[in-house]
């Protein structure tokens, strides 16, 4: 035998070696965190299940989450004493189904293996101290519960947040789930109900706050307004908008009515008090432009995924393509003609395959409430060691600036006209300055459905605002203007009553 | 150095780390030594002394590398086995045990391989019959879907692990008879030359083969372990790349039908591309395989502190992602260094070979061996479709351990006989 042929299968079994040594490279090093983050990967909950964990509290201290002792295998069992109320949030830990939520998230710091928590527990010189660390949520008992009560039975989310600080003060989505089989230290019962979670078609396992998106429908007006504005292609008072039933958009023949058939126009305060669709379709279409549509939505957030500290944020989406230039611009269209013109004008009413998160389309009311610095979102906001020390505190950091301050000025002076003299007048507070948009995204026509959206602002005159809501309620009967505002407002008006009720 | 000073010293090196790599485990899960460790220790190197006496006895020309790999493997595999199922422990151990008296019993009994050669075509008949049998009703028995076991009172073996040493010891031999007519070219296209098309008979024997093991037994992994051995083979003895393609043409066809014709072809396809999709349910092995390996990292969790028995199957067709959990990048390619230098032993002997029997022989043994372990190794890190073959040497597994074992004898008998020409030539 030849020694080409043996050299030749020689190379060719070293390549394979090669191929397994590269692989094992990518598995174990680079993609190696990835994978442990992994919503089914179960091993690190499995390995903290029966260590000591600290509770998860309300900012108002309500026991969200604690480690109970039990008989079994474990001895310690997980225990969620507000049932459904905080599952989306602080999540569960599950020996069989894994970890989700803060639970998975602040799994370091409650099973006490940070370096703060060891060191402070270090510093007391106490033997065998526990290291455990207890996690602050940013959210208010009694905001959650109103959150709770005003959805009912719908299907939906409310988020209610700070907007000087990006701390979420409510996050509701319903139908939410019990939490507490899933802990159980019985794998049977875990999986069990875990099945049987996941078999359930309205998804109560997913948080339809950050982990769902949706149309967003004229709430997005507020940031066509705000592409307008940033551009300068228009301001709250010019140019003025014919008053028409409806608008057909260049290239088709296919119309964007107005709601009812109603007519509207005028300038862009105008617009958006009556929530206009033809204005600001056209508006978005024809003067703003595919790229300044896209610069604005991305600015606030959007095709972006949230930095969140519960796992699984979504981004939500704002179509980036349009086609090529076809017409340059002339006096008439400025913004030029583009293959994609159609859906343009679609998106600037929050149709088309526009859609947001209602965690996204709260922090788009609350940028323009803090001067355009949209603040990242956060639920937790400190950790405390078991001697109630805060060893960490989240801080206050800026995730986009969506408009400058000029701009957000002119944009909330229009969501305060909606609420004083426009479509969203049910969330009128005496005392209070509060800005808000409806939004009614039509789902189908036969029968007439819609997502049902508020979004708003309030707080003192004169000061930065202490609050911002988004709320969604999914798939309601009707598709009027009216809807978004009938529907969605008094729960949005509930969580201000309450929140500016003792204060 | 001479060679049998070599493996003695290796030796001594594999007991003492497989007996470290057992202290360690029961250090790492009990924090205390296991209270067998001297003993444990005491049988390790009494067993490879055996062997290492036996070699010295009956083979004391042949290559000191080959027989240390082994152990070391065997001895990794053992402490992982006994760490991950200690009831797999003391039949694993049996196995070995059996293993090294196969090992002693070719070397005792085989003291030419050429006598082989004269035996092809019953070596042939004898290779397709351990293939078939697990197929008659009555002795066969089905394990997980595949049908590839043999009843033989309270064990089952699989007669198909020493089918590839027959078949290969037939191909040998056929090959070395045939080799001028299989290499002549008949026809000629621009720069190919092929061979007179009804040469082309012993690919179709194995491609026949290689389906009957997939079809008939279920068992993708060894099907696709035949045809390579079988075109690697002809490659070695011809020199002919029309082969190649030619086996890799009938080897994509075959694999085509069989993806569209047989539902558990699709689906182990389906679970390769899309492992994640599926978590929970059909893509739970080797996503389970994926978790272990990230959370061993680069240097490994230690041995005996991660929870590698999550893992499904871990002993048998998953044992390199435990290694990896527990060992890590380094104690995986630790691993995959010991096969390559196993590999490059294994030719090196083929290279030296006496005559072209043995070295066709043991080439393909070698390759055999290396390519299982490639098969297994990238099913298991989701570089090919996972099928469940054995890691050589260090899988658990009687049927798989003892047949490793006769190869490594075959391979040492056939480097011992190399060298004593050698000698002869120099003196």
């Amino acid at each position: 035998m030849n020694d080409r042929p043996l050299k030749h299968v020689t190379v060719v079994l070293l390549l394979c070696f090669c191929a397994l040594f590269a692989q094992l490279n990518r598995i174990q090093v680079f993609q190696a965190e990835e994978l442990k983050d992994d919503t089914s990967n179960t091993r690190t909950v499995q390995r903290d299940f029966s260590r000591p964990r600290g509770p998860i509290v309300t900012s108002d201290g309500v026991v969200v989450a604690r480690s109970i002792t039990v008989d079994g295998p474990f001895g310690i069992e997980r225990q969620y004493p507000e049932g459904d109320l905080y599952a989306h949030v602080a999540g569960y830990l599950s020996f069989t189904v894994g970890a989700d939520g803060v639970e998975r998230s602040y799994n370091d710091e409650l099973t006490g293996r940070t370096p703060a928590l060891e060191l402070s527990s270090l510093a007391q010189v106490l033997g065998d101290a526990e290291t455990t660390g207890e996690v602050v949520l940013t959210l208010r008992d009694d905001l959650q519960r109103v959150a709770k009560e005003q959805l009912g039975n719908r299907p939906g989310s409310v988020v209610a947040l700070d907007p000087r600080s990006g701390a979420v003060l409510a996050m509701w989505s319903a139908p939410s789930f019990d939490p507490n089989p899933l802990a159980s230290q019985d794998g049977a019962t875990a999986n069990a109900a875990y099945a049987a979670l996941l078999e359930q078609e309205d998804n109560p396992l997913r948080s339809r706050a950050f982990r769902d998106i949706y149309f967003p429908g004229s709430t997005f007006k507020v940031i066509t307004a705000s592409a307008a504005l940033s551009s300068g292609v228009a301001t709250l008072g010019e140019p003025v908008f014919p008053i028409v039933d409806g608008y057909t958009p260049p290239l088709t023949s296919r119309p964007i009515a107005n709601f009812g058939g109603r007519s509207c126009g005028g300038n862009l305060l105008e617009l958006l008090r009556a929530s206009c669709n033809s204005g600001i379709a056209q508006l978005g279409a024809e003067l703003v432009g595919p790229q300044e549509m896209v610069r604005a939505a991305q600015a606030f957030g959007f095709n972006v995924v949230p930095p969140f500290d519960v796992p699984g944020a979504v981004a939500s989406k704002f179509p980036t393509d349009y086609g090529s230039l076809l017409d340059e611009p002339t006096p008439e269209l400025p913004a030029g003609v583009y293959e994609d013109t159609p859906s343009l004008a679609q998106a600037s009413i929050g149709q088309n395959d526009v859609s947001a998160s209602p965690l996204q389309m709260a922090l788009v009311a609350a940028a323009i409430a803090n001067g355009g610095r949209m603040q990242t979102p956060h639920v937790v906001a400190e950790v405390r060691n078991v001697q109630g020390r805060a060893v960490s505190v989240t801080e206050n950091s800026t995730w986009q600036t969506a408009v400058d301050a000029g701009v957000a000025t002119e944009l909330r002076i229009a969501m305060i006209e909606v609420v004083e003299r426009g479509t969203g007048s049910v969330v009128q507070t005496p005392g209070l300055i509060v800005g808000g948009k409806t939004g009614t995204a039509q789902l189908g026509t036969d029968p007439p459905k819609s997502h049902a959206w508020f979004i708003a602002f309030a707080g003192y005159e004169g000061q930065v605002a202490e609050l911002a809501i988004a709320v969604l309620v999914e798939g309601q009967e009707g598709a009027s203007e009216q809807t978004g505002g009938r529907v969605s407002g008094p729960i949005a008006k509930a969580i201000i009553d309450a929140y500016f009720q003792e204060s | 150095m001479r060679p049998r000073t070599v493996e003695l010293g290796l030796l001594l090196l594999a007991s003492i780390v497989t007996a470290g790599a057992y202290g360690l485990t029961s250090l790492g899960r009990a924090a205390s030594l296991p209270a067998d460790i001297v003993p444990f220790l005491g049988i390790v190197l009494a067993l490879l002394l055996l062997a290492h006496v036996v070699v010295r006895r009956f083979a004391p020309g042949a290559d000191g590398l080959l027989l240390p790999i082994a152990s070391f493997l065997n001895g990794l595999g053992y402490v992982m086995i006994a760490r991950l199922d200690p009831s797999l422990a003391d039949s694993q151990s049996a196995w070995t045990f059996i293993g090294l008296l196969g090992f002693t019993a070719t070397l005792v009994f085989l003291p030419d391989m050429r006598r082989l050669a004269e035996y092809r075509y019953s070596l042939a008949l004898l290779g397709v019959t351990l293939l078939l049998l697990p197929l008659l009703p009555g002795i066969g028995k089905e394990i997980n879907g595949a049908k590839i076991w043999l009843r033989v009172g309270a064990f089952s073996i699989q007669p198909g692990e020493f089918a590839k040493i027959v078949l290969a010891a037939f191909l040998a031999g056929y090959l070395v008879e045939k080799r001028e007519l299989l290499a002549s070219t008949a026809y000629r296209f621009g720069p190919f030359s092929l061979p007179n098309p009804k040469y082309f008979g012993p690919l179709l024997m194995a491609w026949s083969v290689a389906l009957i093991v997939m079809v008939a037994e279920r068992d993708l992994g060894s099907s696709l372990l035949f045809f390579t051995l079988f075109v690697v083979m002809l490659y070695l003895a011809t020199e002919r790349v029309a082969y190649v393609f030619a086996g890799l043409l009938m080897f994509a066809g075959g694999a085509y039908a069989s993806f569209r014709m047989f539902d558990h072809v699709q689906k182990r396809v389906d679970i390769w591309l899309h492992p994640f999709e599926d978590p929970k349910g059909a893509g739970y092995q080797i996503v389970e395989a994926s978790f272990a390996l990230a959370d061993g990292g680069i240097s490994g969790t230690g041995l005996g502190l991660g929870t590698p028995s999550k893992i499904p199957v871990a002993p048998t067709d998953m044992i390199f992602a435990a290694i990896g959990e527990e060992l890590g990048l380094i104690g995986a390619t630790a691993l995959l260094i010991a096969f390559l230098l196993f590999i490059g032993a294994g030719f090196r002997v083929a290279r030296l070979a006496a005559s072209p029997f043995e070295a066709l022989l043991a080439a393909g043994l070698t390759a055999l061996i290396g390519f299982q372990a490639f098969v297994i190794i990238a099913g298991v890190l989701r570089v090919l479709p996972l099928t469940g073959v054995t890691l050589p040497f260090v899988s658990y597994g009687g049927s798989s351990l003892i047949s490793n074992y006769i190869v490594l004898a075959i391979l040492i008998r056939i480097s011992d006989r190399s060298s004593r020409q050698d000698q002869l030539r120099a003196t």
